[in-house]
C-alpha cells in the first residue's frame, strides 16, 4: 500500500513539472532570445542557452523605433474604455435578468448566449460599411464593436453572481422606501462588488486580446492595439526575431501583472461563466 | 420576483441596443450581402442595387471630357454635315448633363431617363467611329474610352440571387478550408480535453503547489492569442527554431524546415500552439467541477468495492458531464472560428494547407474587396456553428439555462 502510494506520488510529480515546463519554457526561449543579436539568432548561436553577447539593443529598437509603447497606450485605452462601459451596461441588465419577472426573460437570456457564439467574422463587413459611412475607422471608436464578443460574457457572468445575493435585503429596503435605482447602488452594488470586480478583469483581458476588429476597422498603425502591432512585426520577407521576442516580452509585462495580482478573481471569473455550480 | 415596471425595463434598454447595432443588425445585413455581386472596388458593384442606378458623378466628368475633346477636333472635321452631327451630339449632351448637374454619387432614375442616356450613348458611338474613320482626330484614342464611360454611367443591378451559393458549394477552396477547420476543430479540442481532464484530476488530488500551478495556466491563457502564435512562429520556424530543431532531431520531421514548409507540418504546428494555449484554462474549467463533487461518494463508492477506474467511470465522469459539455461547446465554437492564431502562425499557408473559413472569409472581404462571396462563406460558417450548437444544447439539455 505505502509503495503504491508512493509511486502515485511521483507520477503526480512527474506530471506536474513536466506541465509547468512545457507552459513556461516557450516564454524562457523567447527571454532569452531577446538578448541575443542577430547574428547569434540566425547563425551557429541559435541554441544556445546563454547570450555569449548579450545585448539590449532589440528593446531599443522596438521601444523607440518601433513605437511598442504608442501600441500599449491604445490597448489601455481601448480596453479600459470597452471594460467601464461594458461593465455598467452589463450591471444593469444582469440586475434585471436576475431580479424581475418579464415577458420574453428567457429569449433574452438565449439571445445573449447566441450571441456569445456567433463568429465574429459575420459582424465585420456590415460594421466595416457603418464605420466608413460614419468616418469612424481609424478611431477608438472601435470600442463600441468590442461589445458583440464582452458584453454576453460580461452580463452572463453577472447574472450568476446576483442571483448568488439573497432578495431579502432588496425587500426590506423597498420596504423602507428605496428606489429600484438606489437599491441598486446602496444595496446590491457593495454585496456585487467582488462579482463586478471580477467580471471587469475578464472584460479587459478579452478587450485588451482582441484582434480581428482593430486590425480590419483601424487599419492606420497609429490606432494598432498590441495584439495587431506586435503582428505587424512580422513582415514577408524579414522576421527579425530578436525585435519579435523584446516586443513579446514587453507586451507579456502587463499580462502577468494583471494575472499575478488578481488571479484569485480570474478563476472565479472563468469557472462562474462556464461550468454549472 | 417582482413584475417589471417600465422604469426597470430601461436597466435593459442599452444591453438590447448594444446587441442590436453590434451583432443582430450585422447578421442579418451580411445575409443581404449574399446576394449581391458586392465588390468595393468596382464601381459599378460598390453598392447593393436592386434595380438600376445611375452614376451622377461620373456622367457629369465624362460629359464634360467628351465635350472638350470633340471641340478640340472640331477644326479636324471637314465636311459640313459631320459637324453639324457633333454640335447636335454636343447639344444633346449638355441638355442632359444640365438636368444632372446638381447631382452627386449613384442615385436611381426611371425607364425614360434610363433609354435617353443609352440613346446617347449609342448615337455618340456611331458618330465618333464614323469620325474615326474619315478623319486622323488628335483625341482618336481618347473619344472611344470616354465614349465607353457614357455607357458605365448606367449601372446594371448586382442582385444575383442564389448565384453566389451556388458558386461557393462548387468552390474547392471552400470544401478544403472547411476541411481544414474541422481537422483543426476536431484533434485540437480533443486533445485539450483529454489533457485538460487529465490535468485537473491530477490537480484536484495535488497537495502542493496548486497556487503556482494555477498561476502558470494563466498566463497562456491571458496573453493575446497573436502573441502567442508570434512566439511560436519562432519556436517552429525552419532556421532558429528550437522546437523545430528539437523535433529533427527526435525524428518526428525529416527537417527542421519542413515543420512550417509541409501541408501536415503546419497544421499540427497550428494544433500544438493552440493545445499549449487552451489546455490550462480547460483543466481549469474541469477542475472547478472536480471540486464540487462531494467526497462522500467516493467513500461510498469504495465502501461498495469500487475500484479506482471503476469510480472514475461511474462517479467522476457522469457528474462532471455538464462541466465537460460546457467547455466542450464553447472550445469547439472558439476553434471552428479561429482567426488570429493561423493568421499570425502560418497565414493559411502553405499553399492554402491551414486556410480555416474565418481566414479565407477574410481575405475574399479584404484582400479581394469582395464582400457579397465572402459573406457567403461567412454565413455557411454561421450554419455550421448553430449546428454545432444544437448538437450540445440537445445533449445538454435544461443544464445551461438552469445555471440562470
Amino acid at each position: 500500500m505505502q509503495s503504491s502510494k508512493r509511486k502515485l506520488w511521483i507520477t503526480f510529480g512527474i506530471v506536474v513539472v513536466v506541465y509547468l515546463i512545457a507552459m513556461v519554457f516557450p516564454f524562457f526561449w523567447v527571454f532569452v532570445t531577446s538578448f541575443k543579436t542577430s547574428g547569434e539568432i540566425f547563425g551557429t548561436g541559435a541554441f544556445r542557452v546563454i547570450p555569449k553577447e548579450p545585448t539590449l539593443q532589440n528593446y531599443i529598437t522596438v521601444l523607440f523605433e518601433k513605437n511598442i509603447l504608442n501600441s500599449i497606450k491604445n490597448s489601455l485605452i481601448v480596453a479600459t474604455t470597452t471594460t467601464i462601459y461594458i461593465i455598467v451596461v452589463a450591471t444593469f441588465s444582469a440586475y434585471a435578468i436576475s431580479r424581475f419577472h418579464f415577458k420574453g426573460k428567457n429569449i433574452l437570456l438565449g439571445l445573449i448566449l447566441a450571441v456569445s457564439m456567433f463568429p465574429q467574422m459575420v459582424v465585420i463587413g456590415p460594421v466595416y460599411n457603418l464605420f466608413e459611412n460614419l468616418k469612424w475607422l481609424n478611431s477608438y471608436a472601435v470600442v463600441l464593436p468590442y461589445s458583440t464578443i464582452t458584453l454576453p460574457m460580461a452580463v452572463w457572468i453577472l447574472v450568476t453572481h446576483f442571483n448568488q445575493i439573497p432578495g431579502a435585503l432588496e425587500e426590506s429596503a423597498k420596504m423602507d422606501g428605496a428606489t429600484t435605482f438606489q437599491t441598486l447602488y446602496k444595496i446590491i452594488f457593495p454585496l456585487a462588488a467582488p462579482g463586478v470586480f471580477t467580471t471587469a478583469i475578464i472584460t479587459f483581458i478579452s478587450a485588451w486580446n482582441e484582434f480581428l476588429l482593430t486590425i480590419t476597422l483601424n487599419p492606420n498603425a497609429e490606432y494598432h492595439t498590441v495584439p495587431v502591432g506586435i503582428s505587424f512585426l512580422r513582415t514577408q520577407f524579414e522576421i527579425l526575431w530578436g525585435q519579435v521576442s523584446a516586443a513579446t516580452v514587453i507586451v507579456t509585462i502587463p499580462t502577468l501583472i494583471i494575472v499575478l495580482i488578481f488571479q484569485r478573481q480570474i478563476v472565479s471569473g472563468l469557472t462562474s461563466g462556464g461550468v454549472k455550480e | 420576483m417582482r413584475k417589471m415596471g417600465v422604469k426597470e425595463w430601461l436597466l435593459i434598454v442599452p444591453t438590447l441596443l448594444l446587441i442590436a447595432i453590434f451583432s443582430l443588425w450585422p447578421v442579418v445585413q451580411s445575409f443581404t450581402y449574399t446576394f449581391f455581386d458586392y465588390r468595393l472596388n468596382n464601381q459599378q458593384k460598390a453598392g447593393l442595387y436592386l434595380s438600376e442606378r445611375f452614376n451622377a458623378s461620373l456622367f457629369n466628368e465624362t460629359q464634360m471630357y467628351l465635350t472638350m475633346f470633340l471641340d478640340e477636333d472640331l477644326p479636324n472635321i471637314k465636311a459640313a454635315g459631320d459637324q453639324d452631327r457633333v454640335a447636335s451630339l454636343n447639344k444633346d449632351l449638355s441638355s442632359v448633363a444640365q438636368k444632372y448637374k446638381n447631382e452627386k454619387g449613384v442615385i436611381k432614375i426611371n425607364k425614360q431617363e434610363k433609354t435617353s442616356i443609352e440613346q446617347l450613348h449609342k448615337n455618340a458611338k456611331e458618330l465618333v467611329t464614323s469620325l474615326n474613320q474619315k478623319y486622323k482626330l488628335i483625341h482618336k484614342d481618347d473619344l472611344p474610352h470616354v465614349v465607353n464611360d457614357l455607357q458605365k454611367c448606367v449601372i446594371p443591378s448586382n442582385f444575383i440571387g442564389l448565384q453566389g451559393y451556388k458558386q461557393a458549394l462548387s468552390d474547392t477552396r471552400v470544401g478544403i478550408a472547411l476541411g481544414n477547420t474541422l481537422v483543426f476543430t476536431i484533434i485540437s479540442v480533443f486533445l485539450e480535453l483529454v489533457l485538460g481532464l487529465g490535468l485537473a484530476l491530477v490537480l484536484n488530488k495535488a497537495m502542493f503547489g496548486q497556487g503556482m500551478i494555477r498561476t502558470t495556466s494563466l498566463i497562456p491563457w491571458a496573453i493575446p492569442t497573436a502573441v502567442a502564435a508570434l512566439m511560436w512562429s519562432y519556436l517552429f520556424n525552419g532556421s532558429s527554431g528550437i522546437i523545430a530543431h528539437l523535433f529533427e532531431m527526435v525524428g518526428l520531421v525529416d527537417k527542421s524546415q519542413d515543420l512550417l514548409l509541409s501541408g501536415s507540418g503546419a497544421m499540427a504546428s497550428t494544433i500544438l500552439a493552440d493545445v499549449w494555449k487552451t489546455t490550462p484554462y480547460m483543466a481549469l474549467l474541469l477542475l472547478a467541477g472536480l471540486q464540487n463533487i462531494s467526497k462522500d461518494l467516493y467513500e461510498a463508492a469504495s465502501i461498495d468495492g469500487a475500484t479506482k477506474i471503476q469510480s472514475f467511470f461511474k462517479v467522476t465522469l457522469p457528474l462532471l458531464k455538464p462541466s465537460i459539455l460546457v467547455a466542450l461547446l464553447f472550445r469547439t465554437l472558439d476553434a471552428f472560428r479561429v482567426f488570429d492564431l493561423i493568421y499570425v502562425l502560418t497565414g493559411g499557408g502553405p499553399g492554402g494547407e491551414t486556410e480555416t473559413m474565418s481566414i479565407y472569409a477574410y481575405k475574399v472581404m479584404f484582400g479581394q474587396t469582395n464582400f457579397g462571396y465572402g459573406s457567403i462563406i461567412v454565413m455557411l460558417m454561421f450554419v455550421c456553428v448553430a449546428i454545432i450548437a444544437i448538437i450540445f444544447v440537445k445533449f445538454l439539455g435544461a443544464n445551461l439555462m438552469e445555471r440562470s
